[in-house]
């Protein structure tokens, strides 16, 4: 307990430096804004005009100290695209982003440790070949690829497969908003409708980014995995008589802290990796709205979704030292 | 069981056991063949390479890699192993045959309770609720010896010592009441004080229980005190296997003959220094004057930071002593007593807090680095693990003329010329030269470690632990080189072990640290003879000398009269 408190006065400091680096960051970005907003017809009085009232024509100091003022407040600005305000355009399309990588999260975990833990099991036969060779080319597979070809083969061809088209059949209508997670929320009041059409909806891009990434978990975890199941301390188990079920278990206990640290990684980095199936299946995600706001210079709407990024690998990663030393008797942070 | 003779728990016939396959098919067991008699205690002896560990592995059914039986079969309880299911031979595993191996600490768990780790082994073998399981558990680290065992039960390893977790893993190997007990090496790498304390309780819980027990080692002096038989093993066969008296006494082979003669106890080198210089003399080589003193060490202090709250930890607190020219002084004490902090004070390897260490007449203590840079030619180190301070990648010849770029630089074929002079004085081939050092046994990697030190022709030289982890007549051969290299070069050495015997045939003076301070210091023989400080008493009484006498650790198996015995002798 004591340590979450200690973790959680880190995280503002933290946060500041992120906002701080970003804002100068996207102030690096070439194009501008107003041009952009305006069109090549406009005059350039016009564009002045736009500029002074985005506050653009103020020094950079000033404007990110007017900017860190309204953080503080929670306004993260007009989005100067979607004219919405940049808060409503992320509650909007944050749950979709976390229900899909959140799921893909478990996928991933459970089968990249359940598959390596399986081949280092069946050492030199031939399941163990198959992963070997399924961890090198799951390293070489571009996510969007494999996103197409499932859509193609299961929904074309087979036609199992809902349409690729965002995470709810079009005459259905969302649950109401408890968690921002369809599935859970359409559990919660009982829409059992919505509830199958989301999680149908899932099932495609869940595939696509879990094909993707458990070839990374497995491999870390074969490596791992293996090391403890050679040690001295596995061995003595064995000849301890201990059941072949307990002495994984025990080995697995030992191999969790670098599988905590990749899943952790990995959960962070999929928030803004996954556009590319975002955009395949439609999902109108975070990521989806993170690169349109960096092809059209839109700062107040990418700032404020690299700070929720910040805050979420943040939060990641204040869970990820927790377990850490839940699972290590050793590690005293 | 199966009505077979019930005084055998343990039958191993003409076994063989091969690895790899084919043309690569090598024996590693020959044609083993022994009884184990209920309640027995029998001493499996061999050299590095003997194969006692393949046996052992072999014993439980669990062979590494394609290891696998050959010839003959091993029977437990007159139930042959190799007609065992896998169910059946993991319930043999520790329900009948229980291991203890080397290193305690790396056999448990390191993210689980102690406590926990013991109860499930119990629970793998005999139906029992979690409560009953860990009440027996608590009541066997008791046993055991772990002190207030309710509450370190619920440690986890990281937070003892070498020797509460090999009570604690002979409590695993004791829980499920088996009725052979293995100790592989099980206290190899523990003080002396420690290994007799762990011996004594192992012995005495199995002589109680009935269980047969199998020491495996290479310490004869182990199976002098606690064996009933004792079986010699060299290169895959057992050469020998009968009554450790009448092994003492009379042993059947060459071999046997010279094990023992390289583990007993050399006599004193020489008549302390006037002798030794004597000899010198005669050897018609240049003497440095004796008696003049070379190192003087004035209230050395050497404390760790051991953590925000706590007080620092004293590792060496105000110890002072001095070495005379072609003097060997032997620091010796347990683990954590401060001689080898004081040997890489000596070195510059670690900085001292505080106190004064002159070296010929120069106060080292006050140099820089550069300043003491010069000095290393003159003082030079021993390390204690040899594989560990020898980089992997250079060749002997490389790794032995290195230390000689401290020196003026020399043309290539006089740095050859001293490489094969100092294989020479090591007593290595010279072909050895192109080697890696992990082409090199133990015992040669010593040596290579030997010569690194001597390159320079260093006036003191640190031995930190020359002889421990190596087997018998390798242990033998390196004191017979320090012995011969003291003679011929006139070597003043600082020689820091626990192993007391080596102490007895190498050095002139002792000093017997504790806990940082000295307790004892004199002439080795007065030591030995007559100490006088109770820490003094209490390691030499450590000691188990290779012979058979009323003074045993463990008399004869008569099961309740030896458990008491054991028990009073452990206080």
């Amino acid at each position: 307990m004591r340590i979450v408190l200690a973790r959680v006065s880190l995280i503002p400091p933290q946060l500041f430096g992120v906002l701080l680096v970003t804002f100068m960051l996207v102030r690096l970005l070439p194009g501008d804004p107003a041009l952009l907003m305006l069109g090549n017809m406009a005059t350039p009085d016009a564009i002045a005009s736009l500029r002074q009232r985005l506050g653009l024509d103020q020094g950079l100091w000033t404007q990110f100290v007017r900017y860190l003022g309204r953080v503080l407040h929670g306004d993260l600005g007009t989005s100067i695209f979607t004219s919405h305000p940049v808060v409503q355009d992320l509650i909007e399309r944050a749950p979709a982003t976390l229900e899909l990588i959140s799921y893909a999260m478990i996928v991933t975990v459970t089968a990249g440790v359940g598959l390596a833990v399986l081949s280092v099991i069946a050492r030199g036969r031939s399941f163990d070949y198959v992963t070997r060779v399924y961890g090198l080319a799951a390293g070489a597979l571009p996510d969007f690829w494999v996103g197409l070809l499932l859509i193609f083969f299961l929904y074309h061809v087979a036609g199992w497969a809902p349409a690729p088209f965002g995470r709810l059949d079009t005459y259905l209508t969302a649950p109401r908003a408890i968690t921002g997670f369809y599935t859970l929320d359409s559990l919660l009041t009982g829409n059992w409708a919505d509830l199958g059409s989301a999680a149908a909806r899932l099932v495609l891009p869940v595939a696509t980014i879990s094909i993707v990434n458990t070839g990374a978990m497995m491999k870390m975890t074969q490596t791992v995995f293996a090391g403890v199941y050679d040690s001295a301390f596995i061995r003595h188990a064995r000849a301890s008589g201990l059941p072949q079920r307990r002495i994984i278990v025990i080995a697995l206990k030992n191999s969790l802290p670098p599988i905590i640290t990749t899943a952790g990684f990995l959960f962070g980095f999929l928030l803004g990796a996954a556009v590319l199936v975002e955009t395949i299946f439609s999902w109108g995600g975070l990521g989806q709205y993170a690169v349109q706001a960096v092809i059209n210079s839109d700062y107040p709407a990418l700032q404020g979704f690299v700070m929720v990024a910040a805050v979420f690998v943040l939060l990641v990663y204040l869970v990820v030292d927790v377990l850490y030393e839940l699972v290590d008797p050793r590690i005293r942070i | 069981m199966a009505g077979e003779d019930r005084s055998t728990t343990l039958e191993v016939d003409h076994l063989g056991i091969a690895f790899g396959a084919g043309a690569a098919e090598h024996a590693v067991l020959r044609d083993v063949t022994f009884r184990l008699g209920r309640n027995e205690i029998l001493g499996i002896v061999g050299e590095t390479g003997a194969g006692k560990s393949v046996l052992a592995q072999a014993l439980v059914g669990l062979l590494p890699g394609d290891g696998r039986v050959v010839q003959g079969e091993i029977r437990v309880n007159g139930r042959p192993l190799a007609a065992m299911n896998e169910r059946d031979r993991r319930q043999l595993r520790g329900g009948a045959i229980s291991l203890i191996g080397t290193s305690a600490k790396t056999l448990l768990d390191p993210v689980e309770t102690v406590g926990r780790q013991i109860a499930r082994v119990l629970r793998a073998h005999r139906p029992c609720g979690r409560r009953a399981a860990w009440r027996q558990t608590v009541q066997l680290l008791g046993d055991v010896g772990i002190i207030d065992s309710e509450q370190r039960a619920r440690a986890y390893p990281h937070e003892l010592s070498g020797g509460m977790a090999q009570r604690v893993v002979i409590a695993m190997a004791l829980i499920a009441r088996p009725d052979i007990i293995l100790a592989d090496d099980a206290t190899l790498g523990l003080d002396a004080t420690v290994q007799v304390q762990v011996l004594d309780l192992l012995v005495a819980r199995s002589r109680e229980r009935g269980v047969s027990v199998i020491l495996i080692t290479h310490d004869l002096g182990i199976v002098a005190h606690y064996c009933d038989r004792v079986a010699i093993m060299r290169a895959g066969r057992i050469e020998e296997l009968q009554a450790v008296q009448g092994f003492l006494a009379q042993p059947g082979t060459a071999y046997s003959e010279s094990l023992l003669g390289a583990a007993r106890a050399r006599p004193v080198p020489a008549d302390h220094l006037s002798t030794a210089t004597q000899r010198l003399g005669d050897a018609g080589e240049a003497v440095a004057p004796r008696g003049e003193t070379l190192l003087v060490v004035e209230n050395l202090q050497k404390l760790f930071a051991a953590g925000a709250a706590q007080p620092p930890l004293r590792a060496v607190d105000g110890v002072s002593f001095s070495l005379a020219r072609g003097e060997t002084l032997a620091l010796v004490g347990e683990s954590g007593s401060g001689k080898t902090t004081i040997g890489q004070c000596l070195l510059r390897l670690l900085t001292a807090t505080a106190g004064g260490m002159r070296f010929d007449g120069i106060d080292i203590a006050a140099l820089t680095e550069r300043q003491f840079r010069p000095l290393r030619q003159r003082m030079q180190m021993v390390f204690q693990e040899p594989y560990v301070a020898l980089n992997p990648r250079w060749r002997v010849c490389d790794l032995i003329s290195e230390p000689l770029r401290l020196l003026e630089p020399v043309s290539r074929r006089d740095r050859q010329a001293r490489v094969n002079e100092l294989l020479d004085l090591v007593q290595l081939p010279r072909r050895l030269a192109e080697a890696y050092p992990h082409q090199l046994t133990a015992g040669e990697q010593k040596r290579i470690g030997i010569a690194r030190a001597l390159a320079t022709r260093p006036d003191f030289v640190v031995f930190d632990e020359p002889t421990t982890a190596l087997d018998i007549r390798v242990r033998a051969q390196i004191i017979d080189l320090i012995r011969s290299l003291q003679v011929r070069t006139g070597l003043s050495a600082l020689f820091i072990t626990h192993d007391l015997n080596s102490v007895r045939s190498l050095a002139h003076n002792v000093i017997v640290l504790n806990r940082g301070q000295i307790v004892e210091r004199g002439e080795t023989e007065t030591i030995f003879a007559r100490p006088q400080h109770a820490y003094t008493r209490l390691l030499l009484t450590a000691e188990l000398p290779i012979e058979w006498s009323a003074s045993r650790r463990s008399g004869t198996p008569v099961p309740v009269l030896t458990a008491e015995r054991g028990a009073s002798a452990r206080r």
